[in-house]
């Protein structure tokens, strides 16, 4: 087991820079999630870190080593693959052996150390079967059990379930769970998928561009996203956030949206006066979580009325977008709850979970 | 006669036409591919005939296409009166020789210029494939010298009339470097990596990785080499003086004299060098459809 320190961590290829000055620190036994859309660079860390990469500049350490130089073998991180990469031509016991052989192990030595990893991976009906002959969740488990029989210190795993349908993925899902409490080792993990980086992940590492956006717990990253690109990124549907300016009251400021008119209680919104008075007039973004909407068909209540513009039932839950002048804001209702298309209804915002976003796009709360 | 049997018919006679365009179609078809095989079987079967039969008798009209005897003075000949069997040996060794060091160097620089980085890769395999726009008959002249040269700073290995000089200077070939290159860059980039994670060296995946996966391509190349080489004229025409050191092919056609040629002979030889080839190209057939595949299908 071991810490992964990474210092301003920069890679380029020619001159397209894909990893800008990141850094991160992940703690002994810790499962961090690695989480981005498509091209933001999280998959190019974790080669990296693997050693699969040169890094361009800053470091990487594991258990307090700089390791930049270091061969990927010698870093004892062990790599899973988001196709597998199994050794198409070897069987199972084969496929696991591989290191272990490459290592120069005595022979009994290795056998103990396959039976052991087919045993804890459930693989010991297959260990003569060649890869072609099994599932994509054998497969995978397979590439799991080449990727432990190294007794690593690191798990380095790139996307490694999203091959897989939609139902043996959320099974394989605690069986990296279980797997991970069982031997407790560092792991660092890619995905895409924030349901999975939410469910799996005891921190969350948010990329964009090359550029870190955000190293919180999951629900801290959905209950206080960094910046509009995290709470957009976070949650389905996404965090409603609505463009606007910061106008003084009489007492308190006020937000001002295109029609969507909302007094901003600073102490509730954990925000100060002299916090929101930088924003003056700035152009910000309100945002708030669509189930931070409440909605009434009762016009008297007091919030900003709308028009029912859509109807999205999930079976869990109804999503309802209102549409106020040219904003759209997202609600979510219990599934039953009476809407019909077209129909005025009044919302207002729940102002202990409302955040405000300044010109730059960071959440103020940041700044206080 | 009602709308819908009047319907049927023009439908039965419109099927009925579409039948006969195919016909006619396959039967272009054919004759055009019938002509491809007799251009290139018809000279082999064309040989059969002169070899069992008597030189007095091959003259005669009309020609005869299949022996009416079972002549084997010709073979008997071959084998008693000329080198044949040493030049057969010789073709053999020359053959085999370039075939596996072809294979050696063809594998190894394919795997180099498809998965390993080092300075002016580019230029270099740029280089490879640029020497493959040179025709032989250009090369064959300074190969020759070179050879000839050689023959002193190599003790004799390498030189005029030795199984070094015929068999080096053809076991370099860009086509082959291209081929396995393009071979292994159709491997996935994941196994590389995995092996490199695993610890193995660039020789450890050479051997148990890469090595394996290509072994219908490397079979195919191998073949295709070997081929080449049990068929080649030119360079060892040029290298080679002394009949011990003859190949087939040279052997065969110092068989013609200047007056006088004994066609049945050369009809038997042309069709006992032809027999191992064919064999082993029989043999292999399997390999060249799973080569031909292997890009086309996903691991």
């Amino acid at each position: 087991m071991a810490e992964v320190i990474i210092r301003k961590l920069t890679k380029s290829f020619g001159d397209n820079t894909v990893v800008k000055s990141v850094s991160l620190k992940v703690e002994d036994g810790e499962f961090l999630v690695l989480l981005g859309p498509s091209g933001c660079g999280k998959s190019t860390i974790l080669r990296l870190i693997a050693g699969l990469e040169d890094v361009t500049s800053g470091e990487i350490l594991i258990n307090g080593e700089i390791v930049n130089f270091v061969s990927p073998v010698k870093r004892n991180a062990a790599f899973v693959f988001q196709n597998y990469a199994l050794y198409p031509h070897m069987t199972v016991r084969k496929n696991v052996a591989f290191p272990l052989e490459t290592a120069r192990l005595p022979k009994d030595e290795i056998n103990k150390a396959i039976d052991e990893a087919a045993r804890i991976l459930e693989l010991q009906q297959l260990l003569d079967r060649l890869p072609s002959q099994l599932s994509g969740g054998q497969r995978q488990r397979v590439a799991l059990a080449r990727a432990i029989v190294r007794k690593p210190v690191v798990f380095l795993m790139d996307e490694p379930l999203s091959n897989l349908d939609a139902q043996l993925r959320q099974q394989t899902r605690i069986e990296l769970m279980e797997l991970h409490q069982r031997l407790g080792v560092t792991t660092i993990y890619v995905t895409h998928d924030q349901i999975e980086a939410m469910t799996m992940g005891k921190r969350i590492a948010i990329l964009k561009d090359g550029e870190l956006q955000q190293v919180d717990t999951p629900s801290e990253t959905y209950d206080k996203p960094a910046n509009t690109f995290v709470a957009r990124f976070m949650g389905a549907p996404p965090m409603n956030l609505i463009q606007g300016r910061i106008e003084a009251g009489v007492r308190q400021f006020t937000f001002n949206g295109d029609g969507i008119l909302v007094t901003l209680n600073s102490s509730q919104m954990g925000l100060t006066d002299e916090v929101l008075s930088l924003q003056l007039n700035a152009a910000v973004c309100l945002g708030v979580r669509p189930e931070h909407v409440r909605i009434s068909t009762d016009l008297s209540v007091e919030g900003v009325s709308g028009k029912v513009k859509f109807l999205e039932p999930t079976g869990a839950d109804l999503f309802v977008t209102v549409s106020i002048g040219i904003q759209n804001v997202v609600v979510r209702c219990p599934p039953k709850t009476p809407m019909q298309i077209g129909s005025t209804v009044t919302i207002a915002f729940d102002m202990t979970h409302t955040h405000i976003f300044g010109a730059d796009g960071w959440n103020l709360r940041r700044s206080n | 006669m009602s709308l819908k049997s009047e319907h049927t018919k023009e439908l039965h006679d419109l099927a009925l036409q579409n039948s006969r365009i195919r016909r006619t179609k396959s039967v272009i078809a054919y004759a055009v591919l019938g002509l491809f095989v007799f251009a290139s079987v018809g000279p082999i079967i064309y040989i059969i005939s002169p070899a069992f039969r008597e030189s007095k008798s091959l003259f005669s009209y009309p020609p005869q296409w299949l022996p009416n005897s079972f002549y084997l003075g010709n073979f008997k000949f071959l084998l008693s009166e000329t080198n044949y069997i040493r030049w057969g040996i010789n073709t053999f060794i020359f053959a085999t020789g370039v075939t596996v060091i072809a294979l050696i160097i063809d594998t190894l620089a394919g795997y180099a210029f498809a998965r390993m980085e080092f300075p002016g890769k580019k230029i270099i395999f740029g280089l490879v494939l640029a020497t493959l726009m040179v025709p032989t008959a250009a090369l064959l002249a300074p190969t020759y010298l070179l050879v000839r040269n050689l023959d002193d700073w190599t003790f004799g290995l390498i030189g005029l009339d030795t199984y070094g000089g015929l068999i080096i200077p053809m076991t370099v070939s860009p086509l082959g470097v291209f081929m396995m290159r393009q071979f292994i860059e159709t491997l996935p980039k994941g196994l590389f990596e995995a092996a490199r994670i695993d610890g193995a060296s660039e020789w450890r995946i050479f051997t148990r990785i890469v090595l394996p996966l290509m072994k219908p391509a490397v079979v195919v190349l191998g073949i295709f080499v070997f081929m080449m080489q049990w068929a080649n004229f030119l360079w060892p025409l040029v290298i080679t003086t002394k009949d011990e050191t003859r190949v087939l092919t040279v052997g065969i056609a110092t068989l013609q004299g200047q007056f006088v040629t004994n066609w049945g002979v050369i009809a038997a030889a042309t069709l006992m060098t032809l027999a191992p080839i064919t064999l082993v190209f029989l043999f292999f057939q399997r390999w060249f459809v799973q080569a031909s595949m292997a890009g086309a299908l996903k691991q």
